[in-house]
């Protein structure tokens, strides 16, 4: 049976300071409405690694402002972060058209261990997908990208999306994860 | 941040003293490597079990630091690791770059026979 909806709000202040306090706010939130028959263990993982990478996002691209995360427990669990930093590259990317068609698809970074790619859903949405590499052209650690933000989130969540509100000028990240693992 | 522990002919052990590493202190983390591979020219195993939280940009300094090491034929093996952390490192597959022990004596062991 799915769980009675709960939702808790938390405003960030962008600041490595409260990176802590923050984090095990929202997993004490998250750990004390996991349905049973969940794999606790995995959501809390996986959860873990969300919020600290959205957490970290907020620190490097949110600005001066404040950053509002909702969590909200309900059929699926959802963790969203809002702020009102520079839109995503990827919403103002002209080459990089929203539509139906495999021209929608871009990759976003490449190593022998990894691709992300962002799917262009509508002019203001991507949604994130990753997938792991061959390993087959591994040459060399040269190759292995840097930058895992984005690749950790995706590769943790059942859902990733990103959503640019021309209306309030506001960067949306919505995470959901499954309760239960499909079969 | 980083001290040295315990040295051979071919590594030394360095063991990680931050509880917390993310973008804050992942440059400072970097450098610290960096001198290290530097001074010694040898192997790095590195300790991480005092380390509870860790994020991207932390990985991305660990990273790049195994690059510069590799660059000097050298390598950064890393121990110690907690389960959520090195859960982490497999999620992004970065477990297929870097060597990884449970604990220190057992990568000295198999860096003497490297």
């Amino acid at each position: 049976m799915a769980p009675r909806a709960e939702k808790m709000e938390l405003e960030f202040n962008n600041g490595t300071g409260g990176l802590i306090a923050s984090l095990q706010q929202m997993l004490e939130f998250i750990s004390g409405r996991i349905p049973s028959g969940a794999d606790a263990e995995d959501i809390l993982f996986r959860s873990k690694v969300i919020i600290t990478e959205l957490l970290t996002n907020a620190i490097k691209h949110a600005g001066k402002g404040t950053t509002l995360f909702e969590i909200e427990s309900s059929a699926c669990l959802s963790i969203r972060k809002t702020d009102k930093g520079a839109p995503l590259y990827l919403v103002t990317d002209n080459d990089h058209p929203a539509g139906s068609g495999s021209n929608n698809k871009k990759l976003i970074s490449a190593d022998p261990l990894n691709a992300l790619f962002a799917i262009r859903e509508n002019e203001n949405r991507v949604r994130f997908t990753s997938e792991e590499s061959s390993m087959d052209d591994f040459l060399s650690v040269e190759q292995v990208m840097e930058h895992f933000g984005l690749l950790i989130i995706a590769r943790s969540s059942d859902e990733f999306t990103y959503t640019y509100h021309n209306d309030t000028g506001s960067n949306v990240f919505s995470v959901s994860l499954n309760w239960y693992a499909e079969n | 941040m980083i001290n040295i522990s315990n040295q051979g002919p071919k590594f030394i052990t360095a063991e990680v003293t931050i509880t917390e590493a993310n973008l804050s202190n992942s440059d400072e983390f970097k450098a610290e490597l960096v001198k290290l591979l530097d001074e010694h020219n040898k192997i790095i195993i590195l300790d991480l079990q005092e380390l509870k939280y860790v994020d991207s940009a932390f990985l991305g300094a660990l990273v790049s630091a195994l690059k510069y090491a590799i660059s000097l034929k050298l390598d950064i093996v890393l121990v110690g690791l907690r389960s959520d952390i090195r859960d982490l490192i497999k999620l992004i597959r970065l477990d297929k770059v870097f060597k990884i022990y449970n604990y220190a004596e057992e990568a000295q062991f198999a860096v003497n026979k490297f």
